[in-house]
């Protein structure tokens, strides 16, 4: 199993490599990758179906409790079979289909890195590792998506797939994570054997379940998936129908055997998938585009297949099952054909393209085979499929099923009216104007393009849809082919006792009788197609547009961009005085909450030693109150002046003199250096608002008095002797000088000074580089005057 | 083969191991001042980080396999001198950060900032040098110190070297922009130092491993006061939310490479000094600091993350988002479990590698088309797909997607804080990975995707940084890659990694055997 991801990894870089040289072909080296992955399944089938299951594990990051843990059972055989067989066939029709001058190299490999991601999301056994390959699906997609990013839409729809499924697969991870430690294990197939349960529990499945509806595209999530239809159409065929979307439903399929008995389980997830199917099939019924009629088409059969694997009996699970491969076949074929009928004829305008099954019949039968396949028709593999969901909603006891069988009965119905609207849009002729309002006419201004002006579509844009088809008819016929493996899927459900036997007829049942009920509905909607659309044209104006889940992506776009922009605004004013007034007010406030929290005495020993201070310190309070209102720079400076010789005086008192002599150099040098900067400098301050004054005296204020606080606090509460004690003790016999300071600095405390010397040097060398730079690049710019400011603060004494 | 290596590391003496990241480049700017010659000048740096990088790599071998390594500077005994120690978290991130130096070092030669031709250039390249090691030398300083005071000085160190660096080669403007990160920085040197004045007036010493046991006899209510202060100090460094204002208005000014440094390893000393503070000397006020670091981790992470959707050049954006992230690693620390601190440390080395990458991305994209503004780039995978490669992968890495080392970091963060139950914090930290990729997806679509643009000419061709030139030089490429390489590899040896992450969370809160080696 390793080596089929390895195969996939090294087969992406390979084929990125190979593509500018063998330009489309390079997908015939790629298609060794998923070809790899049938291998596996081929291989381990027997083991698989025969209920042994196969591990693999490596550990990763043990302290995370991550590990590449990997398992192979009949539900990952399953999606394997989904993922690597169809992903082999549209790799062989990527090389048809592709162009030499598309964006080859990033479609090649990423494609091919997507194959890989999703054999290894259907593989991992570690939740953890499953959320790896989700999210590596997630930025292929995303890649692939934007695949043509000179255009705006496809570059918007790329976005919008990463925000949506991203955001599911967050939340996703955090329920994992919890899940995980409430299980007290990390394997998949460890917490579904046991499943924890609580409230904890419920926030967590909660959560994987965001991910697993927003990744299979369920209302509301669901308009991401649509848009995505810019990709190249055979990406659309594989992720976007056959295998990435499907790791929702896989994924509900997975935790259901655990889960399915909790109380809010299947109305919450059977409701979402109904409403799904409804609304897309409703929303597909209404599409010119082939694409997007397919796109809603895929929507409505997710909802299906959810709410059918949600159910989460042994019965469902086996409806599930088929209900997976039915859809992944026909799903893609018609993909696949909408690709190569826009090909042949350059647009996928059902109104423009006029009776092109008569250029491309085998496409056609091939076409037509898989939309009855996926209208549910008899002899094929999708009425098994439905067969089998409606017996396991009939059979299923309480209102709530009959309800849903309802709501299943009638998404089939939609199924068959748009299966039948692609196949007549795709293929039929037009007929002439009738006069009668026909949504679906010709639009003015557009020429039909006719059989005879298409060429036909080359033999390998065919094959895979015939494989696709053929696959469906066998499979509808001969069902007792896959009896072995929806046992085995089923087999880990309560209640799953013998071996299922699948069978076309199963005598006139409660099924036979709603599968005739769908059909002669459905046939009926296909019939009354022009007066259909009318119906739903007029029933949508009367829906009010906030119903629109796209719309509502676009405001939350807009709401978070906004948002952004005025908390920016707001925070990042750009004012220095501003922030440093933030600084300062968070730097006094939050250690005086801690202070008041917990409560300080305010007693220090000594405040004052000689009367002569209180003198000295009233000078520098006058001094710094004249500094700070003084309008005239020169008066400031003069003031700023003086409180630095009175905080040296200060020295001088507590017999610090070396001290003091430090601190009046320092504050001549400044004042000397300021006053000659003034010359640059208008006289005066700028004028300021009273409220700009108030509210900078209430900041000095607040910082003052509260670093007084702290300061008065801190010096109260000394209970050990300092260092400084044990430095005198030790300054003649240990460091041999008489003054303390001294031996501080060169000796008990030598590698600060080191330190204070490198900043010493290295801001003269950064200054005289700033003043020499400035002064060449433009003279007379006020350059210099930053240049000299900064270094004031820099001479500090250490 | 660790054996034989840590046996080998052991033959070293230990106060040369633990000195020579703090000395070595000291010496050797004071070479490269004196020998100014170009190739000379160029050759020190390039002889000096590597010996840094192996010293530093057998610090943490030693560190890992016998304790913590302290180193009693002059001899004199602490708590009286100055103790230099190493512990895992040192030496882990002395190590990264050395990687990450040598790897800027030689994508700034390449793009000529260091080594350049007229006469403009060549004053740049003689100051370059210098300060370059000078900053190495203060980040590496300031991992090492034991204690308080020390660490002010290392700061000091680092940051006027980064004063210079930043205003090296700006015009009259940039030196205003500069001029928030310098005043702001001098602010925050000034409230360290009165700090350090409380904290020396509450205990009588300011060695770190002496401070636990002097602040335990402290009342619960200074000690608390100290502590909450020495967040807001360190908070400033680390542009933690609402000190980190000066960030995304002064970074983007400097030249590539420089902001590069800075963005990797600035803010992470800060953090770094806030994770050894709160735990090592405060450990008995986490009941109070741990709920206010985690607001204030909340708050970053969410309006860092805001401000950077809400910028239109590519260096604003990374700046905010190295703020937003800031946000991670404190939130991992604000639980004061093994798990949460780990989860942080692992997320800082993450955070050092990929910021530092994505910055020399950004100096490529401009080197190719002159500017940063994503208004006026686009189509650049049209015109270089390795481009493209370059900033996905760091791109991915940051927003935490699998399988890169931000998710690994990520994950462990969402594990500790569910542990611990802190609903509100995890449910921040995913709204905040979804709109980091949300600003990494809005540079790709923009400047990435779309239809080539065209250059935009030099808007200032007097400076020493040639922007708007098509081509790019291989060195600035090849140095890119290989940071790139560095963080690939985060992932690959994310076992191993990670378990170092947990014995290094698991030291610093127990603390015992690092006063024991600096303490006897």
């Amino acid at each position: 199993m390793l080596a089929v991801l390895a195969a996939h990894a090294g087969l992406a870089v390979l084929a990125g490599l190979l593509a500018p040289r063998l330009g489309p072909r390079a997908f015939y080296v790629a298609a060794l990758a998923p070809l790899s992955g049938v291998v596996l399944a081929l291989a381990a089938a027997p083991d698989v179906l025969a209920g042994r299951a196969w591990g693999r594990e490596v550990p990763w990051v043990p302290g995370l409790d991550l590990t590449v843990a990997l398992r192979l059972d009949a539900l990952s055989l399953l999606m394997l079979v989904l993922v690597s067989g169809v992903g082999t066939l549209i790799f062989l029709y990527c090389a048809s289909y592709a162009d030499r001058d598309s964006p080859l190299v990033r479609f090649a490999a990423t494609l091919t890195a997507f194959a890989g991601a999703m054999v290894g999301l259907v593989l991992a056994d570690d939740v953890i590792l499953l959320y790896v390959f989700w999210e590596a699906t997630t930025i292929t997609s995303y890649l692939l998506v934007g695949l043509s990013d000179e255009d705006r839409t496809a570059r918007r729809a790329a976005m919008q797939a990463l925000l949506i499924t991203t955001l599911g697969g967050l939340a996703m991870l955090l329920g994992l994570i919890v899940l995980a430690q409430q299980a007290g294990t990390t394997r998949l197939s460890e917490i579904v054997a046991e499943p924890p349960s609580g409230a904890l529990v419920t926030a967590a499945l909660l959560l994987v379940l965001l991910g697993a509806l927003t990744k299979s595209a369920q209302v509301p999530f669901h308009p991401w998936l649509p848009a995505a239809m810019a990709a190249p159409t055979p990406v659309s065929a594989y992720l976007h129908a056959a295998a990435m979307v499907k790791a929702g439903v896989y994924l509900v399929a997975r935790l259901a055997p655990g889960f399915a008995e909790l109380s809010w389980w299947r109305p919450l997830l059977v409701s979402v998938g109904i409403a799904t199917m409804l609304l897309g099939g409703w929303r597909s019924l209404r599409q010119h585009d082939l694409k997007s009629l397919m796109a809603y088409s895929t929507v409505s059969q997710l909802g299906f297949l959810t709410a059918v694997a949600a159910w989460g009996s042994a019965e469902s699970a086996v409806a599930a099952a088929l209900l997976l491969l039915a859809h992944g076949f026909a799903k893609a074929a018609l993909f696949l054909t909408v690709g190569a009928v826009d090909h042949a004829a350059h647009t996928r305008d059902l109104r423009l393209l006029d009776g092109l099954g008569r250029r491309m019949p085998v496409l056609a039968v091939a076409a037509t085979v898989a939309a009855l396949s996926l209208g549910g028709v008899p002899l094929l593999l999708g009425f098994i499929a439905k067969e089998e969901v409606y017996t396991a909603f009939a059979e299923a006891e309480g209102t709530f099923a009959t309800v849903a069988l309802a709501g299943l009965v009638l998404g089939s119905v939609l199924t068959l009216g748009y299966a039948g609207r692609f196949l007549w849009g795709a293929f039929a002729g037009r007929p002439q104007p009738s006069g009668a309002e026909d949504l679906d006419a010709v639009p003015a201004g557009e020429r039909a393009v006719a059989a005879q002006d298409v060429h036909a579509p080359g033999a390998g844009l065919v094959a895979p849809v015939v494989v696709l088809a053929a696959a469906a008819v066998a499979l509808g016929v001969l069902p007792a082919l896959l009896d072995p493996l929806v046992s085995a899927v089923a087999a880990p459900y309560p209640g799953a006792g013998e071996p299922v036997h699948l069978a076309l007829w199963h005598g006139v049942t409660p099924a036979l009788l709603l599968s005739v009920l769908t059909l002669a509905l459905g046939v009926a909607l296909v019939a009354a197609r022009r007066r259909w659309g009318l119906l739903q044209r007029s029933v949508g104006r009367v829906l009010p547009q906030a119903l629109d889940a796209d719309r509502t992506y676009d405001a939350a776009v807009y709401g978070l961009d906004s948002a952004a922009d005025v908390v920016t605004g707001r925070t990042q004013s750009g004012s220095l005085p501003r922030y440093l007034g933030v600084i300062a007010l968070s730097a006094t406030l939050l250690p005086l909450g801690g202070l008041a929290l917990r409560g300080a005495d305010l007693a220090p020993g000594v405040i004052v030693d000689r009367p002569v201070q209180i003198g000295v310190g009233v000078v520098i309070a006058l001094a710094a109150l004249a500094a700070a209102r003084t309008s005239s720079r020169f008066a400031a400076v003069l003031m700023l002046g003086g409180v630095g010789y009175g905080v040296a005086a200060l020295y001088v008192l507590q017999g610090a003199p070396d001290l003091a002599l430090t601190q009046f150099l320092v504050e001549t040098l400044s004042v000397v250096i300021f006053l000659l900067v003034l010359r640059l400098l208008p006289r005066r301050f700028p004028v300021q608002t009273r409220r700009s004054r108030l509210r900078r005296a209430a900041v000095a204020v607040t910082v003052g008095v509260g670093m007084t606080v702290l300061t008065l606090a801190a010096t109260s509460v000394r209970v050990r002797p300092s260092v400084a004690e044990e430095f005198v003790a030790r300054s003649k016999p240990e460091g041999g000088g008489l003054n303390v300071v001294n031996v501080i600095l060169v000796d008990f405390r030598g590698l600060d000074t080191l330190g204070e010397i490198t900043v010493v040097l290295i801001a003269a060398l950064g200054m005289s580089s700033l003043v020499l730079t400035l002064r060449r690049g433009r003279p007379g710019a006020d350059g210099p005057h930053d240049a000299v400011r900064r270094e004031e603060p820099e001479v500090r004494a250490p | 083969m660790t054996d034989v290596l840590t046996g080998l590391a052991r033959t070293v003496p230990a106060g040369v191991l633990v000195g020579l990241p703090v000395l070595l480049p000291l010496l050797g700017a004071a070479l490269a001042l004196l020998l100014r010659r170009a190739g000379t000048q160029r050759a020190i740096p390039l002889l000096v980080l590597p010996v840094m990088a192996l010293d530093a790599a057998a610090l943490l071998l030693r560190a890992d396999a016998d304790g913590p390594l302290a180193v009693q500077a002059g001899n004199w005994d602490a708590p009286f001198g100055i103790s230099l120690v190493a512990d895992r978290l040192s030496s882990l991130l002395t190590l990264v950060s050395v990687i990450v130096l040598m790897v800027v070092l030689v994508y700034a030669i390449g793009q000529g900032v260091a080594d350049a031709a007229d006469e403009r250039s060549d004053r740049v390249r003689v100051v370059f040098h210098p300060a370059y090691l000078v900053l190495a030398s203060g980040v590496s300083f300031s991992f090492l110190t034991g204690d308080l005071f020390n660490l002010f000085v290392a700061f000091e160190v680092m940051l006027t070297a980064s004063y210079v660096l930043i205003t090296l080669q700006a015009g009259p403007s940039a030196v205003r922009s500069a001029m928030t990160y310098i005043v702001v920085s001098l602010l925050a040197s000034v409230l360290f130092v009165t700090v350090i004045g409380l904290v020396y007036a509450a205990t009588g010493t300011v060695n770190m491993a002496d401070l636990r046991g002097a602040l335990a006899e402290v009342p619960g209510g200074v000690r608390l006061s100290l502590a909450l202060l020495l967040i807001v100090v360190f908070g400033i460094k680390a542009a933690l939310f609402p000190l980190y204002f000066w960030l995304p208005d002064s970074y983007p000014v400097a030249p590539a490479p420089v902001t590069a440094v800075f963005a990797g390893l600035l803010t992470k000393v800060g953090v770094y000094a806030i994770i050894r503070t709160q735990t090592l000397i405060f450990p008995d006020d986490t009941a109070v600091t741990g709920p206010v670091l985690l607001v204030l981790a909340g708050a970053t992470l969410l309006v860092g993350i805001l401000g950077a959707i809400a910028q239109n050049e590519i260096k604003r954006v990374l700046s905010f988002t190295i703020v937003s992230h800031i946000g991670f690693i404190v939130m991992g620390l604000a639980f004061f479990t093994v798990a949460g601190v780990a989860g942080a440390v692992l997320y800082m080395v993450h955070h050092i590698v990929i910021q530092t990458t994505l910055f020399c991305v950004e100096g490529l994209i401009e080197r190719r088309t002159g500017t940063s503004r994503l208004d006026r780039i686009s189509g650049l995978t049209h015109r270089s797909a390795l481009l493209g490669v370059l900033f996905a992968l760091p791109a991915l890495s940051l927003a935490g997607i699998p399988p890169f080392s931000g998710f690994l970091a990520k994950l462990a963060l969402l594990q500790a804080g569910s542990a611990v139950g802190s609903w509100v914090i995890v449910g921040l930290a995913v709204l905040v990975s979804l709109l980091t990729l949300y600003s990494m997806a809005l540079i790709w679509g923009s400047a990435f995707w779309g239809s080539p643009s065209d250059v935009v000419p030099d808007e200032d061709p007097e400076d020493a940084v040639q922007v708007g030139v098509r081509t790019v030089p291989a060195t600035m490429t090849a140095a890119t890659a290989a940071v790139v390489l560095v963080g690939l590899a985060i992932p690959v040896l994310g076992g191993p990694l990670y378990a170092l992450c947990l014995r290094a969370a698991a030291d610093l809160l127990a603390a015992g055997p690092y006063v024991e080696a600096v303490l006897g």
